[in-house]
């Protein structure tokens, strides 16, 4: 199901949110890739999710320590689906022999910690025992990540190995033999490599050298001649075996990578279920840790198409504020079929709010915490946003230009249970125009069914028959004379700051042919426009009171 | 006593540098690790880069493999592995990669030839070294890097094994010269703890030249007085104690600068491979009353000569041997190709 565009996706905040999702594993990267929204009729299995969701959180905040060594396991977990698809027709190399086996000791670690947390958890979490493979690649069950052909994998390798020792030892110990008695007779030091080396312009103890009937020239430079001990039929012999047993044991070490590889072919199943449901895991622990972080909150599910959010917050500018250690004033917004206007003083937020109710019903669809209080969402099954942005100027199109054209392509896309929110329709154009134009608009969408939500200047527009009318408070209930004490002495940057401490941006529902507070010049009074300026403004006002 | 043995009391990680290409860097690290198999001391080899390859990448002359006994920890990357004549045991996957792939740190099972590799930045070097420790290794040797101009300041190692020889230059008078020159640098005695150290390290982050006089300091905004040693000896006036230079000390730095003022401050560098100037300078340098500290030294545990150079020409190995133990006195030369003795 396609829920909405990218421009929507990124416009309502739903990205930034999805860029703050820690996936730790390879396999939750690709669930999050792939991750689709729930349709309407999809209630049940959605709030089925939200449960499974829910069993996670509590197990985050009920027991911190073992999450986070599950955190800790899940760390370093590589992405190894491609050899074990290999094991079923290959011979795995011994890296990737030690790969496998360092999977393993992770499911192991990962089954064996939830089995210890005592919380019902859902059972798409709970991997299958892979306990019979690790045994086969872990011979002597001391559960360390290391690997190499081990003498345990084979009596047969074990004993050939023995052999080479054995041989290796008895070459050493004639060479040895051999080293002392020239060092004996003939009064020189040879090297523990059994090497004598000597210096090309001492000829006469090369001449000497030379003559010791146990020692060989080996190697020379130009500076020196390297002797070493001369091979005797013994090691001569020693030698023939060894190489004899290399092969067998380099056939061996075959046979048992063979072998070791078929019982990784033969689970390959369990293996890549499990891999999916680490991906299940890991996705859904960095959801809840998501939800911890932001308060954010399972919604309430509703069959009806309806969007009520009680005391919301939009979580990137939320952000923003926390990092300059301001309070955010939270928003309560209720939509149904039909349209709702937003309207109210500028700097009143109305834009969040719209974006607000953007991202609650995305992260909800998609099966995420939503950050309010409380919330009953009614699934859509398209949400779309139309609001200016810099893309389009990019792009070559005027700004009124490209707003027709994303308005055509959303109405044409539109269906039953459509979320449509519009911000600042028309505002690029000539102000009779524009008017028109978005009493059309409201009065077409009136009439389908769809959840629209529009913030608009346009008195008029919000105060149509049967149009839902949400007002920004603003600084109607601030204390101004306070508010311009305040700002007195303020610079530009600090004007707009305490201008944004006294607006409430809480919306309330206006009735019907309500006077709209008009703060538009008292704000640009505020931030310093001239007197004289302001003062005609307000006399055209006057001319103007009625028309508009 | 063997090297090795003798080392190993007072340094714990040691790394392998030559003066250049071919000066027996990896012939002593074949030394070395044969030492330690006779005195039983667990290594852990490690590389700045690769190394152990058959032949040396850069200069394309033969190079041997490294043998390492049964024991021993090593790093390998992963494309390597499968070539390893030695039994590996995989003991982890490490985050660091080469061109080669992953570096992985594995115990040597079965004794044979191995080519190593190891992360480049310091670091990860460390990080490394400190996971060798952890699996037992006694020791750790790093080869590091040869030529003189890519010698890192060595951090995650204790102390040095310079490696010099015929391959420097064809008179054996300026290869002693130039090594006894590099020792004498590294060993630059370190700027004592006190004001004036607290007073750079306080301003160390900003990269930039210092003059410090008394308890105050000027920050000019110059990170090296290259092309800029005019208005360094400009900046040097009557109050002037040290002069800390972040970057390259260099001739032209130094003749830009007035005798009289050079006589008058002290130096400080970061370390002593920030010293880029050749033995005449650097002794014309030191008539002139110049005096240099570092904040940080570079130990050089012992020496290493190699009489052979592989353009073919070679110099006598007992007079090189004698010429750089009588300049460099305190510290072990030895041959290793020939071994010997330590005097």
């Amino acid at each position: 199901m396609r829920l909405s565009d990218s421009k929507t996706r990124s416009e309502t905040g739903f990205d930034h949110v999805m860029q703050s999702i820690n996936v730790l594993t390879p396999f939750g990267k690709r669930r999050l890739k792939e991750l689709t929204p729930f349709a309407p009729g999809q209630e049940d299995q959605l709030d089925h999710e939200f449960h499974e969701l829910e069993g996670i959180i509590r197990l985050v905040k009920e027991k911190p320590q073992l999450s986070e060594s599950l955190i800790e396991t899940l760390m370093d977990i590589k992405d190894i689906i491609f050899t074990i698809e290999r094991s079923k027709s290959n011979i795995l190399s011994i890296v990737e022999l030690f790969e496998v086996k360092s999977l393993l000791l992770k499911m192991n670690k990962i089954i064996e910690l939830l089995g210890t947390a005592s919380l019902p958890l859902s059972k798409k979490f709970i991997l299958e025992d892979i306990t019979c493979l690790l045994n086969i690649l872990d011979p002597r069950k001391d559960r360390m990540s290391a690997f190499y052909i081990y003498d345990d994998f084979s009596e047969n390798l074990k004993e050939i190995r023995e052999e080479k020792r054995e041989q290796e030892r008895i070459i050493r110990k004639v060479k040895k033999t051999i080293k002392s008695q020239v060092e004996n007779r003939y009064g020189i030091t040879l090297t523990p490599k059994f090497e004598y080396a000597v210096s090309k312009s001492n000829k006469e103890l090369i001449r000497i050298i030379k003559e010791i009937p146990e020692l060989t020239q080996w190697d020379e430079d130009h500076l020196s001649m390297i002797f070493t001990v001369k091979e005797t039929e013994e090691i001569d012999s020693a030698n023939r075996e060894m190489d004899r047993i290399n092969e067998s044991i380099e056939k061996q070490e075959l046979l048992i990578r063979e072998k070791l590889s078929k019982s990784v072919g033969n689970f390959s199943h369990t293996l890549k279920n499990n891999c999916d449901k680490i991906g299940e895991l890991d996705f859904t622990l960095s959801k809840a840790i998501y939800a911890i972080q932001h308060n954010c909150v399972r919604p309430h599910l509703v069959k009806e198409h309806r969007i009520e959010i009680d005391d919301g917050r939009y979580l990137a500018l939320e952000e923003i504020l926390n990092q300059q250690s301001k309070p955010y004033c939270p928003v309560s917004i209720h939509l149904e079929a039909g349209v709702t206007c937003i309207t109210g003083a500028n700097m009143g937020g109305k834009t969040i709010s719209l974006k607000l109710a953007g991202l609650v019903a995305m992260l909800t669809q998609y099966g995420f915490y939503i950050p309010c209080r409380d919330a009953k969402i009614g699934l859509s099954n398209d949400i779309h946003i139309l609001i200016g942005d810099s893309q389009s100027i990019q792009r070559g199109l005027s700004s009124f230009g490209s707003e027709m054209d994303e308005l055509k392509e959303i109405l044409d896309n539109s269906k039953e249970r459509s979320l449509i929110l519009i911000d600042e329709i028309a505002s690029g154009t000539n102000p009779a125009e524009g008017l028109a134009l978005t009493k059309s608009i409201v009065q077409y969408l009136k009439a389908m069914p769809y959840i629209s939500l529009i913030t608009t200047h346009y008195d008029s527009v919000a105060e149509s028959e049967g149009i839902k009318n949400m007002q920004v408070i603003g600084l109607a209930n601030a204390d101004l004379r306070k508010l311009e004490k305040e700002i007195q002495y303020a610079n530009s940057r600090e004007r707009i700051e305490i201008i944004s401490k006294y607006m409430d941006y809480r919306l309330y529902h206006a009735k019907n042919n309500e006077e709209i507070p008009k703060d538009a010049l008292n704000i640009a009074k505020m931030l310093g426009i001239y007197d004289e300026i302001i003062e005609n403004a307000k006399k055209y006002m006057v001319g103007k009171k009625g028309n508009a | 006593m063997s090297l090795l043995s003798q080392l190993m009391q007072t340094y714990k990680t040691l790394s392998i540098v030559g003066m250049a290409k071919n000066s027996g860097k990896t012939t002593t690290l074949n030394y070395l690790i044969r030492e330690s198999m006779d005195d039983g001391i667990i290594l852990g080899v490690t590389s700045t880069g690769r190394d152990g390859e058959s032949t040396d990448m850069v200069t394309g002359t033969e190079k041997p493999r490294i043998y390492l006994a049964a024991g021993t920890i090593v790093s390998v990357p992963r494309k390597l592995y499968e070539l390893a004549d030695a039994g590996l045991e995989i003991i982890s996957l490490t985050n660091y990669s080469t061109a080669l792939g992953q570096i992985m740190l594995c115990r040597v099972e079965d004794s044979g030839y191995v080519q190593i590799a190891g992360p480049v930045n310091t670091k990860d070097q460390k990080e490394i070294c400190g996971e060798m420790f952890a699996r037992g290794a006694d020791l750790i040797l790093i080869d590091g890097a040869a030529g003189r101009r890519s010698i890192a300041a060595p951090d995650a190692s204790d102390a040095i094994i310079l490696t010099t020889g015929a391959v420097l230059f064809r008179s054996m008078k300026r290869v002693v010269e130039e090594t006894a020159h590099i020792v004498r640098l590294y060993q630059l005695p370190v700027l004592e703890n006190g004001n004036t150290r607290d007073i750079i390290f306080q301003n160390l982050k900003s990269e930039k030249i210092m003059l410090v006089k008394g308890n105050n300091i000027n920050i000019l905004d110059l990170r090296t007085g290259l092309l800029a040693g005019n208005f360094l000896d400009e900046a040097i006036d009557e109050e002037t104690d040290y002069i800390y230079i972040p970057g390259a000390l260099t001739n032209s730095v130094i003749s830009d600068i007035h005798p009289s003022k050079i006589r008058r401050v002290e130096f400080i560098l970061k370390d002593p491979t920030k010293i880029f100037t050749d033995v005449t300078s650097w002794q014309q340098f030191e008539k002139k009353g110049g005096k240099v500290k570092v904040l940080r030294n570079i130990k050089v545990a012992a020496l290493t000569v190699n009489p052979y150079s592989p353009e073919g020409y070679y110099l006598e190995r007992e007079a090189l041997l004698t010429a750089m133990r009588n300049v460099v006195e305190g510290i072990p030369v030895i041959d290793v190709k020939m071994g010997g003795k330590i005097h």
